[in-house]
């Protein structure tokens, strides 16, 4: 029993940085109808500009925090303005390969500022636990999940009370009706696109922290990070957040016992579990479980 | 997007009309295939050895053009396709021992199964979620052969020995007029022809009805099944036949390098034939062709330069900043990222104003 | 277009005359296949040149000697691939200015590509510098020199594969160097039962990557456990790229391990060590030497694995100071930082120095004379530094069965304190590397 409960907690904490970076993507989508492939560029940056920051420049680890939130969204806004911006109204598949194209390009730059070794974060949890039970959790989890409940519920305020949040309710609905109503769609898609660059930053340092934790190679969470915002729903938070701590407790779960009752699967099939699991919830429900239904004009 | 008016001169007859190609000068056509065939005498195994994989990713590119750039299913699971072809390919040649002109096929059949699998998921899901989707392909893909040692060799990668002989004919040691050509020039001949025949089908099958039926699923598919289109027949038609190119693409590609590795069908791959797509000309023909050569020649002539750029570091005493590979990625990215700014239709539709301008000289404006 | 027939036919006509006049100039930079062999044969035949003078060849032009070498020098890979290469050129540094070049006479220059870690690009690269070469002194990636294999057979060319793998020992075409992963293990075990305070009591795990690597360092684990009469009681995988091993730790530690064996790369037994930690997990950890980097000692867990962990290794380690071989090295590149790697090159380098030797006392670098070089050597001499290498045709071939043991000090080069080195044991005496291909 201890082991289940232990595997459902790393299952949850995997979960929640999977929702975090999930998060970033729904963002994006919601606002803009852009599936930002660059987002796992975003998460490696945000991590590596919080280890700028702490280690090299050698700020106290929660001013590095917010200040990596905050220098990562304006290069996701700036990248939106410089470059989406002319690509509104393409092609789904352009959108998608530009944001390929982007993904390539901040990975190399990244590589060139910070180098290929792996580097140490310098995070105060280190490895601090706390003990319930049999149970431990390991503190840098407990505020990963600590993070991503306080931003979801940031997010949740943020698209019912506030007038930007409602303007990008509107966007994703209807952009030209929007317009209509005086909405400045612009500044929205490049709000979007900031928010959705913090989130992934927020991310990149949960992931990162821990000994030595942070290689170039971190980008790739985002690619795990794919089923989560699916299952979920495209273009819902929520569902985000939902989906990310499902496919995390799915995926460790299956790590944990699918070994030794169902090794025909092969070896290390936890990590196509996800995708599995993605595709058989999208038969029944090819919107996700909280995504909207299109309509679309013939 | 339509056809490019480019194509479409005055014609003076139905004759003409009909034409395949219509600007095709027969002194042209024997100039090229001329220059074809005595290119492989002069250039060196290095060149023949890019030659050979620029043409195997041409065909494969082909292929994704088919079903992304003709009939609009945006797939990032090409790679898939190539490992199935290139593990049935090996299987087939070698532990069955068939000759070339039933492994090919073979391989190609076996993808266009597969491709038959994965189509009926195009109608459940549109857009970003079959994007996706066929992400989840390339996983699965790999980690099928990745344990299933018996046929991939599991992690350890398999060699393949698939024989290239058509009847008298073997391309890997072959002889024409008691001279004898190395088994990289013999793979150059085989492989572009290859892309020729495959080129030449599409061609065809793109100006027939089906062909015109995938452009009116890709533009505007559900009023494409209301005129009576039906989108179920010609998106799986679709996946099928590109996942049949895909296959005989990793077919080639593992009877040429002779050794294949679950690792070398990743996402990378899948995203770098989008982008041969994508630079190469979506939509047009032989544009794949174009991206083929572009993407896999664009590195090694980085490479020719690197040495003179102080920025970049060449050897292992660094000297620079990023490597030749770091400066290749980000090139590339910017490439795509340049071309679907400023040229969407690619390098194809940089070649047909190009010809169109010096066709209408002296009336080019 | 009136009378197209026409001129397509004359087309064809053209196109066919330029044929043959291009078959008619044979004289061409292709043929490497057809020509060379027929040099060689004279060569490699009864009249022998002035042994120690040999004939120009491929990769020789009678006065230096150029040797390939195809490492990943960008990318995640350079981190080993840079130091492989710099262990190179550094030997052929030395032996160009101190020795005056190979039998004091011929001047070495290494031709070095990039292969970005790529199976298609160690193949196109492979190609185009192969007729230039003599050999190939590094080829890195276990995957990439299989690749090469099949070309390598076509072309009778040597390589020399950057790896412990005991697949290239029986292999004509490949000059291993040292011993195999399989080797360390066994010794790694030895170790732990004579002065590790272990005995086969103890209840003995293993942790292995889900790949070739990870297989040879388990055959090895299965080895000594059927010779030193203990079983494995529980065997956890993970795949290269695996970010949560939090179902592994929890297996080994509901096993009760008393010592588990990693067969690992960086960030994956880091990883493992973390969650460890995190659970509670504190068995004597043992780690294949592929799986450690200095930059773990700079983290928090520095006193976990100074308390739990030795990594098993071939030689001294990375210390300049360690040999005589070692300050030589790292002598004539000052800024490179102690590497494992960069040592490893210098090893193979030596290698290859021995083969080449041995050519040119017979007279002939062609790749027949290279093949009869390396069979007709008996040992390769590593002065100590390593062991040495029985060698010859390859069903003679004998690698060195000694290891090194170390444990993780902060004070040390690369981070590794030396416990014991270039030891042996029965067992790995006793370990007989598969035969045939």
């Amino acid at each position: 029993m201890t082991d289940f409960l232990q595997l459902c907690f790393a299952g949850l904490a995997l979960g929640a940085r999977y929702a975090l970076v999930a998060l970033g993507f729904v963002v994006i989508y919601k606002a803009t109808g852009v599936i930002n492939f660059a987002q796992g560029a975003f998460v490696a940056l945000g991590a590596y500009l919080a280890f700028n920051f702490r280690q090299t420049w050698g700020l106290p680890f929660a001013v590095s925090l917010v200040l990596a939130v905050l220098v990562g969204a304006s290069i996701g806004a700036g990248t939106e303005r410089l470059l989406l911006h002319r690509m509104v109204g393409r092609p789904l598949f352009a959108l998608i390969m530009m944001t390929v194209g982007i993904l390539f390009v901040l990975n190399e730059v990244i590589t060139w500022i910070w180098g290929q070794r792996t580097l140490n974060l310098g995070d105060p949890w280190g490895q601090d636990k706390v003990t319930v039970g049999d149970v431990v959790l390991p503190v840098k989890d407990l505020w990963t999940l600590g993070l991503a409940a306080v931003v979801l519920a940031g997010f949740f305020a943020f698209f019912r009370w506030s007038d930007l949040g409602l303007a990008m309710r509107a966007t994703a609905l209807d952009q030209e009706a929007a317009m209509a109503r005086g909405v400045d769609v612009k500044r929205v898609f490049t709000l979007s696109w900031a928010v959705s660059a913090g989130v992934a930053a927020l991310a990149g340092v949960t992931l990162a922290a821990g000994p030595a934790a942070l290689s170039p190679g971190i980008w790739l969470i985002a690619l795990a990070a794919f089923p989560a915002m699916i299952l979920g729903g495209l273009d819902s938070p929520g569902g985000a957040v939902i989906g990310g701590l499902l496919i995390g407790v799915v995926q460790t779960l299956t790590a944990g016992y699918q070994p030794q009752h169902l090794p025909w699967l092969g070896e290390s099939f936890h990590v196509i579990m996800p995708y599995v699991v993605m595709i058989a919830i999208l038969m029944v429900r090819p919107y996700g479980l909280y995504g909207t239904k299109e309509v679309v004009r013939l | 997007m339509t056809r490019s008016s480019a194509n479409r001169s005055l014609v003076r007859s139905h004759r003409d009309d009909v034409r395949l190609w219509r600007t095709v000068s027969p002194w042209g056509v024997g100039i090229l295939v001329v220059l074809a065939v005595m290119a492989p005498f002069h250039t060196s195994d290095f060149q023949n050895t890019i030659a050979v994989y620029a043409g195997v990713a041409a065909i494969g590119g082909m292929g994704l053009n088919l079903l992304t750039g003709f009939t609009g299913q945006v797939s990032l699971g090409h790679a898939a396709f190539l490992a199935v072809g290139a593990y049935t390919g090996a299987y087939l040649g070698q532990e069955l021992e068939l000759p070339l002109l039933l492994w090919l096929p073979g391989a190609a059949l076996a993808g266009a199964l597969v491709g038959a699998v994965v189509g009926p998921f195009a109608l459940r899901l549109r857009g970003n979620y079959l994007a996706i989707i066929t992400i989840g392909l390339v996983f699965i893909a790999q980690h099928v052969f990745a344990n299933w040692t018996s046929v991939s060799g599991g992690q350890n990668g398999r060699s393949v020995t698939a024989p290239v002989a058509v009847g008298p004919v073997d391309f890997a040691s072959l002889e024409v007029l008691g001279r004898s050509f190395t088994r990289d020039q013999g793979f150059v001949f085989l492989v572009w022809g290859l892309v020729g025949l495959v080129a030449l089908t599409m061609k065809n099958l793109t100006r027939s009805r089906t062909g015109l039926a995938m452009q009116a699923v890709r533009d505007r598919d559900r009023a494409a099944e209301a005129i009576g289109v039906r989108l179920a027949r010609y998106k799986v038609l679709a996946f099928v036949l590109s996942s049949s190119l895909g296959a005989m693409a990793g077919a080639l590609h593992g009877s040429y390098q002779r050794y294949i590795h679950p690792g070398e069908f990743s996402l990378t791959v899948s995203i770098t034939y989008i982008a041969i797509i994508v630079i190469g000309g979506i939509g047009i023909v032989f544009g794949p062709i174009l991206g083929a050569l572009f993407v896999t020649l664009v590195p090694r002539l980085i490479e020719e330069i690197s040495p003179s750029l102080p920025f970049v570091s060449t050897d292992t005493a660094g000297g620079g900043f990023m490597t030749v590979f770091s400066l290749n990625q980000a090139i590339f990215g910017l490439l795509i990222v340049l071309f679907l700014v400023l040229e969407p239709r690619g390098l194809a539709a940089m070649w047909l104003r190009l010809r169109l301008y010096f066709r209408a000289w002296p009336f080019s404006y | 277009m009136s009378h197209p027939r026409v001129f397509r036919i004359v087309a064809i006509f053209c196109a066919a005359s330029l044929l043959a006049a291009a078959c008619g100039d044979d004289d061409t930079e292709t043929g490497a296949d057809t020509s060379v062999p027929a040099e060689d044969d004279a060569s490699a035949d009864t009249t022998p040149t002035t042994a120690g003078e040999p004939e120009a060849a491929a990769g020789f032009d009678g006065g230096t000697i150029r040797l390939g070498v195809l490492v990943p020098l960008s990318g995640l890979p350079s981190l080993i691939g840079n130091p492989l290469a710099a262990g190179q050129e550094a030997y052929w540094a030395y032996v160009n200015e101190e020795l005056g070049g190979i039998a004091g006479r011929y001047q070495v220059e290494v031709v070095l590509e990039d292969t970005l870690y790529e199976i298609n690009t160690t193949v196109q690269k492979y190609n185009k510098i192969k007729d230039n070469v003599v050999l190939f002194a590094q080829v890195m990636g276990t995957p990439h020199n299989q690749a090469l294999l099949p070309l390598l057979r076509d072309d009778n060319i040597v390589a020399t594969p950057a790896s412990q793998d005991s697949m290239w020992i029986r292999e004509q075409q490949m000059l291993p160097i040292i011993a195999p992963y399989q080797v360390d293990v066994i010794n790694a075990i030895a170790y732990y039962l004579d002065e590790g305070g272990g005995s086969v009591d103890d209840t003995i795990c293993a942790v292995v990557e889900n790949d070739v690597y990870g297989e040879a360092g388990l055959e090895g684990l299965e080895f000594a456990a059927d010779h030193n009469g203990f079983d494995l009681a529980q065997v956890s995988r993970f795949d290269l790229g695996d970010s949560d091993f939090t179902a592994q730790i929890t297996a080994l530690k509901n096993a009760s391990c008393d010592l588990v064996f990693a067969t690992a790369l960086p960030s994956e037994f880091n990883g493992l060590i973390t969650t460890a930690d995190t659970l509670g997990f504190a068995p004597r950890w043992i780690g294949q030497s592929p799986s450690w980097v200095d930059v773990f000692a700079g983290t928090g867990l520095i006193g976990y694995y100074q308390e739990h962990v030795w990594i098993v290794a071939t030689g001294p380690g990375a210390d300049p100071t360690a040999s005589e071989f070692h300050e030589l090295l790292y002598s004539y590149r000052p800024d490179q930082k102690p590497d494992n790697y960069f040592v490893f090159g210098g090893y193979q380098a030596r290698a290859v120095h021995q083969v080449l030797e041995q050519a040119i006392e017979r007279g002939d670098l062609s790749r027949e004379g290279i093949i009869e070089a390396m069979n007709g050597i008996k040992v390769l001499d590593f002065d100590d530094v390593i062991g040495d290498y029985g060698f010859g045709p390859p069903e003679d071939r004998d690698p060195s069965r000694l290891s090194s043991m170390f444990e993780v000090d902060p004070s040390k080069a690369f981070a590794l304190g030396a416990l014991k080195v270039n030891f042996t044991s029965d067992a790995a005496e006793a370990y007989e590397v598969p035969g045939g291909r």
